[in-house]
């Protein structure tokens, strides 16, 4: 049976009827076309479905769409604004942080959360807060300089 | 990955999802953080017929102390617990294992109940919880009754929690002046791992400078539930600190340990990483006093 949920995507508010088994990665992908969220592992591991929920970088595939009733989720199509794309978008293409593009939405929203609560982070806080995110093509080196860059205004 | 169907139920009062697991009993599966649960759904390890979460209920995300008594509600993420000051100020290992326990992402979803209810060998939060004497406060609609931890796992998965219980809190009392503690995790990689060997140790001596009044060691991975060392707090009893000391210690806990060979690693790696732990954690534990 479908369970009546509202909650808020990319700050506008949605009203949305949903199956209780479908999880919140789905409901963003296939529901609202939201495919900026990626779907690798589905299991927790992989970090590539991550999503801002209520302040907090989580796995949205290991969060049922009718647990984020009453939350507020950002996406990675809710990073830019009227201004432009998010200054860790643009370094991120500035440093060439992004070769397949897999991890990167994941990587932009752990790195957001992280900048959130301690703008000035050391490289082991960087390198932790993107610890659930996997890379397979850059090493991690030129994310973890991206993030580096926004935190120190360059 | 899909998931199996299921009725989902949102009690909002722990009272409420008391009487909703006592009408369902074993047709229902509680749901906490969902980081093993929902895992276990995908792989169809699991397919309960409804699924009850303790989402909405406050009291069960409460994290605070009173009269030297500190209380964990059952869902409280382990990434709240690794932040806490209360929890980083008296209790090092508890803060050790929940800022160990998967990734920052699963850090915002797992909780302390579901890493105590899900049982694995090779948990974060049982070893800390352990080695403080921490007590599990059981809830049902008939109900409380509270349970050492150490009396809580029975094996692999497997826990004393009867299908229409829930876990609500740990209760932990405030260690007494001079006591030190440590968390130690090994595994192959920093992050995302399940543990090769952990060891979780406490100690308090008599005054700044005097002999060990109270110990626990605690390792994990190394049997089918996390296992308290009792020849290792032989040992260190009454004896001065000492990095003599410390390594017999770690030895009288490697013959304790019950390691298996597996993918992880072999037996006898685990069993010599029991002892080195072992020594390290009670060095970093000494040097918190």
């Amino acid at each position: 049976m479908k369970k009546m949920i509202c909650l808020t995507i990319n700050g506008k508010e949605y009203e949305l009827a949903v199956v209780p088994n479908m999880t919140l990665a789905d409901l963003l992908r296939e529901e609202l076309l939201l495919t900026g969220t990626k779907k690798g592992c589905e299991l927790g591991d992989c970090g590539t479905c991550t999503v801002i929920m209520n302040g907090k970088a989580v796995n949205s595939c290991l969060v049922l769409a009718v647990q984020a009733a009453g939350k507020e989720i950002t996406t990675v199509e809710g990073l830019e604004t009227e201004k432009g794309l998010h200054p860790l978008q643009e370094k991120f293409i500035e440093n060439g942080a992004i070769q397949c593009g897999f991890c990167t939405s994941g990587m932009l929203l752990s790195a957001k959360t992280l900048l959130d609560k301690n703008p000035k982070p050391d490289e082991l806080e960087i390198r932790t807060a993107i610890s659930g995110n996997l890379c397979r093509c850059t090493g991690y080196q030129k994310i973890v300089e991206s993030i580096k860059d926004v935190s120190e205004g360059r | 990955m899909l998931l199996p169907k299921f009725e989902f139920h949102e009690p909002a009062t722990v009272e409420e999802a008391c009487r909703i697991l006592g009408e369902l009993g074993e047709k229902a599966k509680t749901l906490a953080g969902g980081t093993d649960l929902f895992v276990n759904m995908k792989k169809k390890v699991l397919a309960p017929e409804h699924v009850v979460s303790l989402d909405r209920i406050e009291s069960l995300s409460e994290l605070g102390s009173s009269n030297g008594m500190l209380r964990i509600g059952a869902c409280v993420k382990a990434a709240e617990i690794a932040e806490s000051h209360a929890v980083g100020g008296d209790f090092p290992a508890l803060q050790g294992g929940a800022s160990k326990l998967g990734s920052p992402l699963i850090r915002n979803l797992a909780t302390i109940g579901g890493n105590l209810v899900s049982a694995r060998p090779a948990a974060d939060f049982p070893p800390p919880l352990m080695v403080y004497g921490a007590k599990a406060v059981l809830k049902s609609s008939t109900g409380e009754r509270t349970v050492a931890v150490s009396d809580f796992i029975e094996g692999p998965g497997r826990t004393i929690i009867s299908p229409e219980e829930i876990l609500d809190s740990l209760l932990i009392e405030k260690p007494a002046a001079h006591s030190g503690s440590a968390y130690i995790k090994l595994g192959i990689r920093e992050a995302l791992e399940i543990s090769l060997v952990n060891v979780a140790v406490f100690m308090t001596t008599e005054g700044p400078d005097g002999s060990i009044k109270a110990a626990r060691v605690v390792m994990g991975s190394v049997g089918p539930t996390p296992l308290m060392s009792p020849s290792a707090e032989k040992v260190l009893l009454g004896e001065k600190p000492s990095g003599a000391l410390y390594l017999a210690a770690g030895e009288a806990a490697a013959m304790d340990s019950r390691p298996i060979d597996d993918f992880r690693a072999s037996a006898d790696y685990k069993r010599a990483m029991v002892k080195e732990l072992t020594r390290r954690a009670l060095a970093q534990a000494y040097n918190e006093i």
